[in-house]
């Protein structure tokens, strides 16, 4: 993949040759093996994806130069340590200033801790743990909105659908999950509502029976299931095997595909998804459509809902790079990315605060929605109540 | 029938058997006496396949089946009664039966299997019982039984009245000396040398890994060395 | 009550996959004293196997299971002579050392041929059937059939052929065997072509209940040496037994105690079991 992104890029510098042309190195450290590489091989493929389209564009404009982007993908397999490992790498040996993807939060809170300290600028994609953008680390930004903002507006629409009692079913050892029902709770609660249990499961379970049959016991009338895509489609497919016919919610983001592998389209229908509006053909902009084909005709697989994070990532950087007027002054572009309106090529739908893509904390909002499976796809019904200002105040009191 | 010529056998860099040479005729019972550690036991593994010869050729029937797998050993008609019985714990009586006859390809196991309850009726009573519950005669008297249930050409006891109640061990001695009269070869080694050389035809004496003397039974049970000691008078 | 029913029920679809893992590793420790670490992710091969006939070639899944157990059959006549066979006669750390690098070495090949993406079988069975308020899905009745059909077939198999019996022989006294003419060569392929087979079941099985993905032959095989443990090493009936207590246990604990801790607790119950049984619960003392 590395080899087509750098063909083309020689390719273009051929026909293009008149102008001084220069590359301009940009890291991705991501899950592209193991349980994350769900989310972590779509972010990297995106990030690609939107190079070889700025390349084709003509680059980046920085005064009389043009940039041409090239993109040195690590795997850090989500962990911590690889995470590090595979930044350093990136910074140290490859020269790299500019480093996106990141999926998930554990290896992504691992380079956090340490990144403010390095001339360089971290755009981080999917990883949903609130704590990444509480420190007002001025070198990092982040595209998708933490886990608890939405797990408010989620709260407040179960609520309204008149659930009273909810059962949870959730990888809650994992922080950005429990944050999730935690605001979820909170919301709940208000409308007189309660979580009549809360039950776990581990990344490598796959049988969540025995949760379950505790859960149908309890009678509840919702259930709701946060976790990674393919434990949380056996958690649906057992559901429907054990006869609990409560409506199912859920925070998951996984693709049709990802669902289908496990369950049938009739053991999903009427799963709900109350989550960031993310990538789905019925909800996209026309941005996403354009988006939806093109990574589908490149890599012959659908894109992932959450790989826009990191296809945005790259636009942004895009742009505040050409604001900065450098590539070598790490800290007027982290700087200008903290300006920067949202940019017209992105496909996620931000609700910009103070008209600008990032709030002061480097993070930005989307639009959260209720996703519902219908027929066989993810069916965009409504938005959820969310509030990005109010958020984005909560989120500056933290830290 | 059996013929051992100039057997060495080695655990590791040390020899323990220097050259022996011993035949065992057909229809003969032969004994092979001496002291613990003489080398009458490997010789006997030797013989069955358990340790390889260093040199020297064993030949059974005029066949060389020096060095040959165990299995095969078996299926050339040799079997051996091991020293400690070895049955198979965990198996019942008649699973260790069976096991005796595992090398047969022929249908006249079962009426071998009845053949071995009515000479050891002990056996019929405790036909389905685990083998490692039963007591150490019992064991013995399958131990036995298994052999024979191969139907060997030679059969070859190692030991058998080690560790037995003396009431047992004339149990044993009559056992064997049936065997002999059905007709079978048998090459027997036991520490009990009067009891073994009163069974036997002919007789070896081991010593520190050589054969120093050998004859009839009746000439080796006069001979004043023998007498002196390994009959105790 | 119904909920306990359920939760047995439950368990024993895992417990099935359990008892097929240890009856495989318990064949083997006995025949050779070889704690075959390998097992787990050779059983996953199978696993991906079947996956990639039914999905790629679109062979029905009859065949892709007979196909994948054949290829388990010859596999471990393979991994008996590549891999253990030079080492039978050298110090146990050898074979130890030689299990670890295999187990390495075939979640690597795993790995490489098919992907580091969880793989699900798929299969036509999505009835479910209730009775009495306890729900069994089809696909897991028959897994637990299928368990059940080829633990009898296994005892069968060991109790009642003459090859049966000899590996029975060759566990309990390998001497011995071999003065009753048992070719002490050939049993090991043997036992590692029936024990293969056998985890390429149990793969078959997790892939169309669950999913097979880098890592879970090795999470499983942790789980076929603690069905060993807590059954009695080298007992066949211990293997049925310790797997089918390990799965009920696991969920029973995930149910009524705590999801999170149902390995802990499962592992805690088998301690007390070793307390009080240190043999294991069909193990002779």
């Amino acid at each position: 993949m590395k080899l087509t992104t750098l063909t083309a890029a020689l390719a273009l510098a051929g026909t293009t040759a008149l102008a001084a042309e220069k590359t301009l190195d940009i890291g991705v450290s991501d899950a592209l093996t193991g349980g994350a590489a769900v989310y972590g091989l779509p972010q990297a493929n995106a990030v690609k994806m939107a190079a070889e389209e700025i390349n084709a564009a003509g680059g980046i404009k920085v005064g009389d130069d043009t940039y041409m982007l090239n993109v040195i993908a690590y795997d850090d397999k989500a962990n911590p340590t690889e995470a590090s490992n595979s930044v350093r790498k990136l910074i140290d040996r490859d020269g790299v200033k500019y480093i996106l993807g990141f999926c998930c939060s554990g290896a992504t809170g691992a380079v956090a801790s340490f990144i403010e300290n390095e001339d360089a600028v971290m755009l981080v994609g999917n990883a949903a743990e609130r704590s990444i953008t509480t420190r007002e680390i001025p070198n990092l930004v982040r595209t998708r909105p933490p886990a608890d903002y939405t797990g408010a507006a989620a709260g407040t629409f179960v609520a309204q659908k008149g659930h009273k009692k909810v059962a949870v079913l959730g990888a809650l050892d994992i922080g950005f999950y429990a944050s999730y029902v935690d605001a979820f709770e909170k919301e709940l609660e208000k409308a007189g509502g309660e979580i009549v249990t809360r039950e776990s499961f581990g990344l490598k379970d796959r049988d969540m029976t025995p949760q379950l049959t505790k859960i149908r016991e309890l009678g509840p009338d919702a259930i709701l299931v946060v976790g990674y895509v393919e434990p949380a489609a056996f958690i649906y497919r057992q559901a429907v095997e054990l006869g609990i016919d409560v409506p199912r919610f859920g925070f998951t983001s996984g693709s049709e595909e990802q669902f289908l592998r496990v369950a049938t389209s009739e053991q999903m229908e009427g799963v709900w998804d109350l989550r960031p509006t993310e990538l789905t053909l019925l909800s996209a902009s026309d941005n996403g459509i354009a988006y939806h084909a093109n990574y589908s005709e490149k890599y012959g697989i659908a894109p992932s809902p959450s790989s826009p994070y990191a296809y945005d990532q790259t636009y942004a950087l895009k742009d505040a790079i050409e604001a900065a007027g450098t590539v070598d002054d790490t800290e007027a572009v982290a700087a200008a990315l903290r300006e920067l309106p949202v940019p017209d090529e992105v496909v996620m739908q931000y609700l910009p605060v103070d008209g600008k893509m990032f709030d002061v904390n480097g993070q930005a909002y989307t639009s959260n929605g209720a996703f519902q499976w219908q027929g066989g796809n993810w069916v965009f019904v409504q938005d959820l109540p969310s509030d990005a200002a109010a958020y984005s105040a909560f989120l500056s009191t933290i830290d | 029938m059996l013929k051992v010529s100039d057997l060495r056998v080695s655990y590791g860099p040390i020899e323990v058997i220097h050259g022996i040479s011993l035949e065992v005729k057909e229809g003969e019972c032969v004994a092979l006496i001496g002291a613990n550690g003489a080398g009458k036991s490997s010789t006997l593994k030797a013989i069955c396949g358990l340790v390889p010869a260093k040199a020297g050729t064993i030949s059974f029937e005029g066949q060389d089946i020096t060095n040959q797998s165990g299995h095969a050993i078996v299926r050339a008609g040799i079997t051996m009664c091991p020293e400690g019985r070895q049955v198979f714990p965990q198996m019942s009586t008649v699973q260790n039966l069976r096991m005796g006859a595992y090398a047969r390809s022929d249908n006249e196991q079962a009426s071998d299997l009845e053949d071995m309850m009515n000479m050891f009726p002990i056996l019929r009573e405790r036909a389905h019982q685990a083998a490692g519950t039963l007591s150490g005669g019992e064991q013995e008297m399958l131990a036995i039984a298994r052999a024979l249930m191969a139907r060997p050409k030679l059969c070859i006891f190692d030991e058998p009245s080690l560790g037995l109640a003396p009431k047992i061990v004339a149990e044993v001695g009559a056992t064997i000396e049936r065997i002999k009269k059905m007709g079978k070869t048998i090459l027997l080694v036991e520490q009990n040398s009067l009891m073994a050389l009163r069974l036997a035809d002919r007789a070896y004496l081991f010593e520190a890994g050589e054969i120093v003397l050998s004859g009839t039974g009746e000439e080796l049970q006069s001979h004043p060395e023998v007498a002196k000691a390994y009959l105790g008078h | 009550m119904i909920e306990i029913l359920q939760q047995i029920i439950n368990g024993m679809a895992i417990g099935g996959v359990y008892v097929l893992i240890a009856l495989g590793l318990t064949t083997v420790f006995g025949i050779l004293g070889i704690a075959h670490f390998a097992h787990g992710s050779v059983s996953m091969f199978g696993g991906y196997l079947t996956f990639f006939l039914v999905v790629m070639w679109g062979l029905p899944l009859a065949l892709a299971i007979l196909i994948a157990l054949v290829v388990g059959f010859l596999l471990g006549v393979l991994i008996e002579l590549l891999a253990y066979r030079p080492v039978r006669n050298a110090n146990h750390i050898n074979a130890f050392i030689v299990a670890l690098g295999l187990t390495m070495m075939v979640e690597g090949l795993n790995l490489e041929f098919f992907g580091h993406e969880q793989v699900v079988i798929p299969t036509d069975f999505s009835r479910v059937f209730n009775i009495g308020g306890v729900t069994i899905p089809e696909l897991r009745l028959y897994v637990i059939l299928a368990a059940a059909l080829l633990i009898a077939a296994m005892t069968i198999f060991v109790e009642k052929t003459k090859t049966g019996q000899a590996i029975r022989a060759v566990a309990e006294n390998r001497d011995a065997a071999i003065l009753m003419g048992v070719n002490v060569n050939t049993i090991p392929l043997v036992v590692f072509s029936i024990s293969t087979a056998l985890g390429v079941c149990a793969g078959v099985m997790v892939g169309a209940l669950f999913a097979i993905a880098p890592g879970i032959g090795e999470g499983l095989v942790v789980k076929g040496f603690a069905v060993l443990i807590l059954g009695g090493l080298g007992s066949i009936p211990g293997a049925v037994v310790g797997g089918l207590v390990l799965g009920i246990t696991e969920a029973l604990a995930a149910g009524f105690i705590s999801s999170a801790y149902k390995d802990v607790i499962a592992f805690v119950a088998m301690i007390l079991v070793l307390l009080v049984r240190p043999q294991g619960l069909m193990g002779k003392a």
